[in-house]
């Protein structure tokens, strides 16, 4: 007689019938607090005006801007602010496209300067009538709909204890011998992309397929978005991943590690300028419009560098954190006006596509 | 109920309203985008032409097909035939797992194994070879199907080979049968009338796979069409662009479908006898085997090891502290078991309408019936040839044009999307079983007079509950893992652990992401070996 085995079993059916009991018991609070959540927040809704903001999903994290900037917010504007996150820069403007005049967003906020004019033209953006007399970016921004709220440069991030000696400019890089690879993301999905492909065409022009031509042994693989290149990166599969000047900052500050650096290249890097805007459909005009003035306030400025990791777009930030300073400060900035990006995009895709498919 | 009368009998009810729903829904998804298009306007594309995107997608979806469904037989039969080495049990529960993975933890895991800088790169190292960069590419795409789905082959296969029935095999065994000879004679046959569904299955996951090929694919010139119908949908916004791409991915694979939906096993064989006789292997077929499943474990389990040494760096306590994940985990949690059992009853439903289609005692000699019969597979399988983007963007607009909010909509949307997904594998677990357990209870059960619950108690559960487990385990775990409709509908209030790994991944928290890989792994696990175990219960004491 197997006693062991018995008494295995029957212990087995209790506790199966114990799980099924907890399991229901689970289920049925798990929809009730459920339930009382949308009570609470129809609740809420009625008492304080709710501005809704649509960015992506990084800004909105538990760790990102979002919440410093919710608290700050509230705490002088007797409402209610709620972040919703999209999975991409891009996904903010097509979940607004989608929803249409039925939108609940008030303001997009984390599209990228070069797909201001692609966003314009959909009409669905309002002026955002702000003083912008705080901002101090490297370039003059003249835009009266979109409202930058910070910057970064694009830029080769390695591991400085395995590549000793990093190539200052795309020529150095294109030299290099093909077991040298690098990551980069496709510029159709992934911001960071686009602005490569952006940074290769204005250094140089005609001459860029050339360049591409050149480059396509090193590029060890294109993936879809920035994290999805950065992981790869970290598992030291390629020795350097197309990021920002301001990447290290996060391993410095937060990891305190400091083998990371960005490769300073001579001809100058890309910028990346985020921006917002105000929903031509919102409801909520007046308090939207004070977003936007508070977005270029201390209170908003000074969360940017250690949650986003960028530079903050205006000079009511105070002094940048301690580990800026080591970072590299491209002396030349670049960037294309939103209408020749949205001009020309698509030619130079099909350049970009042409090259790397050879 | 009058055999061969061809009426619709109450059992068969469910299903065929459950298929109907399933077809309706199908057809509403393209009609409003569709509709949708008009009111944007198209671009002119800047995608690859859609012969080559065709093309490539065809190549690489056959040659991993065909390498998935080679490894899947080898390891099948190499297992069937090892039945006690330690840790079988747990790799037979493990086969299943790496098919509902997220599959960047799965590409993350593989690179560290297969990449540039991965193990078997710095093991070569010593003997001064390289495979460099072979992970990237066409040789990575498919390296990561196999291990994604040769596994899933073999799990199903195995079972198939383990229900031989004992007689089969004394006899085969009384006839001194040699290895090779049983193995064309006695399994091949058993194994043959689920290849055709397998391979269909293998074929249409590889051919709408896209975070791998996204990847892995090293280069824009290796896009599959899902990827494609990302790009015009995403970044073009061309709608006009997607829903042509989505109407040659769903000819291609549609066709598939229809004819893997009208394929029947005819195989009757059931095993009466849970023991199996024994068939001492001589010494050289042991080592054969032997070496097939090692060779397996070296190349499947390396890359889940690494998935647990990544996760295990992370600051794990940290992690269950934070509020973010717990609600994460209790969203995953309590989505996964709604969608598991809402596939768990429209399977069912399905599967008990198509066996009573299919019982010879019941309508199967009506021609009808057989095309409806049809048609109730199709609309199960339907859903495998639908891009996920498609069917999200479909739902968002019906939500929209419904007046639903959309982020209120969400829960719904996403356990709505989630059992579509599972629905092809928990029919292709649930109907053989159902159809057989008909085929050899139905005379008895009729002249019993034996119906409703009383023959669903006596018949049908004793004979599939092991499927029933196997079927609640794979949807749990799809929806767990899932990241396909989430990414249109997520939000702060509404997130699950795949977007939460994802949003750390996308700001720098590798080794927070790598912490809840582990944990979505370790979850896959537990309910793989747990949840069968459940409903097996007294599988032995009955037959």
């Amino acid at each position: 007689m197997n006693f062991k085995k018995l008494f295995a079993k029957k212990s087995f059916t209790a506790t199966q019938q114990g799980t099924k009991g907890v399991t229901m018991y689970r289920i049925f609070s798990c929809l009730l607090i459920a339930l009382l959540g949308v009570v609470v927040n129809a609740a809420q809704a009625a008492d304080k005006p709710v501005l809704t903001i649509y960015t992506y999903d990084a800004f909105a994290a538990d760790w990102g801007p979002a919440p410093k900037i919710k608290k700050a917010f509230e705490g002088q504007c007797d409402c209610q602010l709620d972040f919703v996150a999209t999975d991409s820069s891009i996904g903010i403007l097509r979940k607004i496209q989608l929803e249409g005049a039925a939108t609940k967003a008030d303001i997009a906020l984390g599209l990228d300067s070069n797909l201001t004019d692609v966003a314009g033209k959909t009409g669905l953006f309002a002026a955002h009538n702000a003083d912008a007399g705080a901002l101090s970016l490297p370039i003059a921004w003249q835009n009266t709909t979109f409202l930058p709220f910070d910057y970064g440069y694009f830029a080769f991030v390695y591991n400085s204890e395995k590549v000793k000696a990093a190539p200052a400019s795309f020529e150095a890089l294109a030299a290099l011998p093909d077991d040298f690879k690098i990551v980069i993301q496709d510029p159709r999905s992934s911001t960071p992309g686009l602005g490569l492909l952006l940074w290769v065409k204005k250094t140089y022009g005609d001459k860029a397929a050339v360049l591409w031509k050149r480059l396509a042994p090193k590029i060890l693989t294109v993936t879809k978005g920035w994290s999805d290149a950065y992981g790869l990166f970290l598992k030291g599969e390629a020795d350097m991943v197309l990021s920002y000047t301001t990447s290290p900052a996060y391993h410095l500050i937060a990891e305190k590690d400091a083998r990371f650096k960005a490769a300073a290249f001579d001809e100058g890097h890309y910028m990346q300028v985020e921006v917002a805007a105000i929903v031509k459909s919102s409801k909520q005009q007046q308090l939207a419009r004070r977003f936007m003035q508070f977005m270029l306030s201390g209170d908003f400025q000074s969360v940017i560098p250690t949650t986003n990791w960028m530079y903050p777009a205006a000079n009511t930030a105070g002094d940048l954190p301690k580990g800026f300073d080591t970072l590299h400060m491209p002396k030349t900035s670049l960037l294309m006006s939103g209408a020749e990006v949205e001009k020309n995009r698509k030619v130079w895709f099909g350049e970009w596509l042409a090259a790397l498919n050879r | 109920m009058r055999p061969g009368g061809g009426i619709v009998s109450g059992s068969s009810l469910p299903g065929l309203l459950v298929g109907a729903g399933l077809i309706i829904l199908a057809g509403s998804v393209f009609g409003v985008i569709l509709g949708l298009q008009s009111e944007m306007t198209p671009g002119d594309n800047v995608g690859s032409s859609i012969a080559h995107v065709l093309g490539f997608t065809l190549l690489q979806a056959s040659l991993s097909t065909i390498l998935a469904m080679s490894v899947g037989v080898a390891v099948a039969w190499a297992l069937c035939h090892q039945q006690r080495f330690p840790g079988r049990g747990l790799l037979v529960a493990l086969l299943a797992t790496s098919m509902v993975l997220p599959t960047i933890v799965v590409v993350l895991g593989l690179v560290t194994v297969f990449g540039r800088n991965g193990w078997l790169n710095h093991v070569a190292d010593l003997g001064n070879l390289s495979i460099g960069g072979a992970i990237y590419g066409l040789g990575g795409i498919i390296i990561a199907h196999v291990f994604m789905d040769g596994p899933f082959v073999a799990r199903g296969l195995l079972q198939r080979l383990e229900a031989i029935p004992a007689e089969h095999l004394k006899l085969g065994r009384s006839l001194n049968l040699s290895a090779w000879q049983r193995f064309r004679l006695i399994e091949w046959p058993a194994m043959a009338t689920t290849l055709p569904g397998f391979s269909a299955i293998v074929f249409l996951l590889c051919f709408t796979s896209f975070p791998i090929v996204l990847i892995l694919g090293g280069s824009p010139k290796f896009n599959t069409l899902e990827v494609a119908i990302y790009e015009a949908i995403k970044l073009e916004f061309d709608l006009g662009r997607a829903m042509q791409l989505a109407l040659v991915q769903l000819a291609v694979c549609g066709g598939l479908v229809m004819l893997a939906a009208g394929y029947r096993p005819q195989d009757a064989s059931i095993s009466t006898s849970a023991a199996r006789p024994i068939w001492p292997e001589p010494r050289r077929i042991i080592i054969v085997q032997a070496a097939i499943i090692g060779l397996f474990l070296a190349f499947f389990l390396s890359p889940l090891i690494s998935v647990l040494i990544d996760g295990l760096a992370a600051d794990l306590t940290g992690l269950f502290a934070d509020s973010t994940f717990q609600r994460a985990l209790g969203t995953s949690l309590v989505v996964a078991l709604l969608s598991s059992a809402v596939t768990l009853a429209c399977a069912l439903a399905i599967a008990l309408a198509k066996r009573d289609l299919a019982s010879p005692l019941r309508m199967a000699q009506n021609r009808r019936t057989r095309l409806v019969s049809w048609l109730l597979s199709f609309s199960g399988m339907l859903y495998m040839a639908m891009p996920a983007l498609v069917l999200g963007l479909g739902f968002f607009v019906i939500a929209r044009a419904s007046g639903v909010d959309t982020t209120r909509a969400a829960p719904l949307v996403v356990v709505i999307a989630n059992v579509l997904i599972a629905l092809p594998f928990a029919l292709a677990i649930l109907v053989p079983a159902a159809e057989k357990a008909a085929l050899r209870f139905d005379r008895q059960a009729l002249s019993l007079r034996l119906k409703g619950l009383a023959r669903w108690r006596i018949v049908e559960w004793p004979l599939i509950r092991a499927e029933l487990g196997f079927a609640a385990a794979l949807s749990f775990c799809f929806s767990f893992g899932d990241l396909g409709v989430i990414a249109l509908f997520g939000s702060r209030d509404f997130a699950t652990l795949p977007w939460l790994l994802y949003q750390k991944m996308g700001s720098y928290r590798t080794t927070e992401a790598a912490g809840i890989a582990l944990i979505l792994f370790v979850v896959v696990l537990v309910v793989f070996v747990v949840v069968p175990r459940l409903f097996q219960g007294r599988r032995y004491a009955q037959t």
